[in-house]
């Protein structure tokens, strides 16, 4: 029988200070980190490998024989589906993202303990990077609709959401190590991934999907030693009070960074593509965010200094919307992205009036507009709705419309001879902490201002098998789906709304 | 509707290297963004001091287009997974029958004490020194299979010096008077490993993560672990009642035949006669090759005191050494990198 404790201090002696090179700081941080800390859990190499070799099995079994067998994807709700080709390619660069987070922070923290836990976790990064692509592949065999499933990786780079995904997990490991780590394993794992991998599950198998929670949940086993992992690297900063003023600001960042996507993102996905409704997001949202993340975490790190987001109150006020918002411009420019859209229903509204007291005043609208231009015989495109095309915001990527279109916290300004928008007060005041930052990437309109949407969707590969139709649609109507054709009769020009104003 | 029926059911951005797309190349390729392939607007953060996400000058090898490489072992997370937890199985339960059917007491004095519970440990350390290189060459490379690869090869270098860590416990419980003082003095001060640990603090210092590739699984596992591990310890133990320790170090090999192979595949692609940047490549790896040679031969070299040590020999450190050059000039040869004049 091995002595597990004893092993752990053996395997955790292997560092030394290299005395025949100079040492090189090949990932600058500004915190001083312990060298001696408590351990974030005790794995051997050996003890991981086979956990994770049961795990595999289970999942990937089960994908292979009983629910290949059964169908089981091409009978789940096709609204679900759907939104999965947006989900798995942009979770999926989260993943890789964080598997260069740990690379760097093994790398960095000299800390035997956090050490261990980062190389499993640097493995972990691999599986559900892995995971996450065979299920997307999975489903585009096996879906009822593969199209947008079988190249959400290759349009993900120039769809409007992902791409806002991309530079919110961008900040995993573009920066401080350790600010890679606040935006990864505090925020992103510790608050996110619950709702993602747990909650979001029930919505899935709810909606007839038993392939994805057979996956998600095999993630979130490992998600678990993740969130030790920030703990303890939290543990870590906050043990030197020198570190608290930069870490203060980091977290503000990073909390920001994240939830600017997350929320909106994830909460369009929750409340408008489940078909059989369950839950809403909000409610979610209220019980693992505000009450589990930062009642029972961040709040109980106040004795070491360390404060609640300073964000976060307004973030609070926003989630009520930040989903239906996202949902609106999402559909709206359905043409751009790659999955299918289906309309609500008169009952999904009011889902929605019941869920969100006031929503219809607000969107009711814009859903009544939206189903008459669903089908491409009455000449109207869903983007006719907006005025313009949303603006992005330099920083995080998303439209500039949140939390509403009518209370809008968009902010404009020129920066270096170039105007520069802004979704939100705290994305403005991080692009004027660190312009630099956030100047190295050619705006999405840049590169299609005065595009014909036909040519642009032509140009993307957003264009199905027979090469005219569409793979977006606005709506589930397989009888009369858009072409090329429909939308180059619009004649709908994307114009930079910075450049046009 | 026609065009369902139409729709492609795979991966088809991903161009196969075989016939029909492998499970390897759809969970792998197109997993890293580049702004050369599908992100065309470029990495939407920088750090403080100005890099972005990925650098090409990560490497001073060229290529246009790094997300064709494949690793022959067609190797993803599942089944290296796999791979490494079946080892560490077979390791289990070979010092465990060994320890049943008393072969452990069988060990000579000297081998036990000097060769395994010295030698052979102090190898952890460099192992563990690689396990650090390798996640950093990870971090670093300009695609996913190429950082999948590296990834792996760090794991296996944890995986080697955490599983000598608890042979040498088991070899404690087992054997009365037996005892690891895991080495660390003879690591940091022993004349015999400074060589070694030199070689492995410059390769945690290589800001090039296919040097770091190249040096260690064309070079420095065919010269310094070949005469280290494989000869002096694989090929010695059972003259010295040791079978039980050359069975792990066969686990070791496997990983290093692996490793050998995607980096013979990496050389493979980066000289390619249709390439432009083959001869600039091709000189750039023979630099690597004058710089890490010399430095494996001293790292193996510095063991022949242990050589010396052992109480049933085969040979010379230096017969050994000849032997290990030659096969590793073979291996340079065969990639067209063959390194006269470079010594």
């Amino acid at each position: 029988m091995r002595n597990l404790i004893e092993a752990h201090n053996r395997v955790k002696d292997f560092d030394w200070e290299p005395s025949y090179v100079e040492k090189t700081n090949w990932y600058p941080t500004k915190y001083k980190i312990p060298a001696k800390t408590k351990d974030p859990f005790r794995h051997l190499v050996r003890d991981y490998l086979s956990m994770e070799e049961e795990k595999d099995n289970r999942q990937y079994g089960s994908m292979e024989d009983a629910l290949a067998r059964g169908q089981a994807s091409s009978k789940a709700e096709p609204r679900w589906m759907e939104i999965m080709k947006a989900v798995l390619p942009i979770l999926n660069f989260g993943e890789y993202a964080a598997m260069k987070s740990t690379g760097q922070l093994i790398e960095t923290i000299a800390n035997a303990e956090l050490r261990q836990g980062y190389l499993a976790q640097m493995l972990d990064e691999v599986r559900h990077t892995h995971q996450e692509a065979y299920l997307a592949r999975y489903f585009a065999k096996h879906a009822s609709d593969p199209e947008g499933f079988a190249q959400g990786f290759r349009l993900r780079g120039t769809n409007l959401f992902n791409r806002a995904g991309r530079a919110a997990f961008e900040a995993f490991f573009v920066g401080d190590p350790i600010e890679g780590a606040l935006n990864l394993q505090v925020v992103a794992e510790t608050a996110y991934t619950n709702p993602i991998f747990v909650a979001l599950t029930e919505i899935a198998a709810s909606n007839g999907d038993q392939v994805t929670p057979s996956v998600f949940l095999s993630i979130q086993s490992d998600e678990s030693r993740h969130m030790a992992n920030g703990y303890s690297t939290l543990a870590a900063v906050v043990s030197n009070p020198d570190n608290l003023p930069a870490l203060q600001l980091d977290f503000d960042r990073a909390f920001w960074r994240q939830h600017a996507f997350i929320d909106p993102f994830v909460g369009a996905v929750w409340d408008y593509f489940q078909s059989n409704r369950t839950t809403c997001y909000l409610e979610k949202w209220r019980e693992w965010i505000d009450a589990d993340w930062i009642g029972s975490y961040i709040e109980r790190l106040a004795p070491f200094g360390l404060k609640v987001p300073a964000g976060y109150e307004a973030a609070r006020e926003r989630v009520p919307w930040l989903g239906h918002t996202a949902a609106m411009v999402a559909y709206g420019a359905w043409p751009l992205q790659f999955w299918r859209f289906d309309p609500l229903t008169a009952k999904d509204m009011e889902w929605f009036e019941a869920k969100y007291p006031g929503w219809h005043g607000h969107y009711g609208n814009f859903w009544e507009e939206y189903r008459r231009r669903c089908d491409p015989r009455n000449g109207e495109l869903a983007l006719s709705l907006f005025p313009s095309l949303p603006p992005l915001c330099r920083v995080c990527q998303m439209p500039c419309v949140f939390p509403r279109i009518d209370i809008s916290t968009v902010r404009i300004k020129e920066f270096a001879g170039k105007r520069h928008a802004f979704c939100s007060a705290s994305c403005e005041l991080f692009f004027d902490q660190e312009p630099q930052r956030y100047l190295g990437y050619t705006n999405y309109y840049e590169l299609f201002d005065g595009y014909d949407l036909a040519d642009f969707i032509v140009e993307n590969g957003l264009l199905r098998a027979d090469g005219k139709t569409l793979i977006a649609q606005p709506w589930l109507n397989q009888e009369r789906m858009w072409t090329i054709d429909d939308i180059r009769a619009m004649r709908y020009e994307i114009r930079d709304p910075l450049r046009n104003q | 509707m026609s065009t369902v029926a139409q729709t492609p059911r795979d991966f088809n951005y991903i161009k196969p290297r075989k016939r029909r797309l492998s499970e390897y190349e759809a969970v792998s390729c197109y997993t890293q963004p580049d702004p050369n392939v599908f992100d065309r607007q470029g990495w939407y953060l920088l750090t403080a001091e100005g890099r972005a996400a990925w650098r090409p000058e990560s490497t001073r090898l060229q290529h246009p287009h790094w997300f064709d490489f494949r690793d022959p072992s067609g190797l993803w997370q599942r089944y290296y997974v796999k791979l490494q937890a079946e080892q560490e199985r077979s390791i289990e339960r070979n010092v465990e029958d060994a320890a049943i059917a008393g072969t452990i007491h069988e060990f000579d004095a000297v081998w036990l004490n000097e060769i395994i519970g010295v030698h052979y440990r102090v190898w952890s350390f460099f192992e563990y020194g690689l396990f650090r290189a390798f996640s950093r060459a990870q971090r670093e490379a300009l695609s996913d299979t190429l950082g999948n690869a590296l990834c792996f090869e760090a794991v296996d270098r944890i995986r080697h010096a955490q599983s000598t860590v608890l042979y040498l416990m088991e070899l404690e419980a087992q054997i009365e008077g037996f005892k690891d003082h895991a080495s660390k003095d003879h690591w940091l001060g022993d004349p015999i490993y400074q060589p070694l640990r030199k070689l492995v603090e410059l390769l945690m210092a290589t800001d090039d993560w296919a040097e770091i590739a190249f040096a260690v699984n064309l070079i420095i596992d065919p010269i310094a672990t070949e005469v280290g591990v494989s000869r002096l310890i694989r090929y010695h133990g059972p003259a010295h009642g040791d079978p039980v320790t050359p069975m792990i170090i066969l686990t070791t090999e496997r990983d290093r035949r692996r490793n050998q192979a995607w980096t013979e595949e990496l050389v493979r692609m980066t000289t390619a006669p249709e390439l432009s940047s083959a001869e600039s490549n091709r000189k750039v790896l023979g630099n690597w090759v004058e710089r890490w040679t010399p430095l494996a031969n001293a790292a193996a070299k510095a063991f022949a005191p242990v050589y010396e040590r052992l109480p049933v020999r085969s040979g010379s450190i230096d017969e050994e050494l000849a032997v290990a050059n030659q096969a590793q000039t073979k291996i340079l040869d065969g990639l067209g990198l063959g390194r006269e004049g470079h010594r």
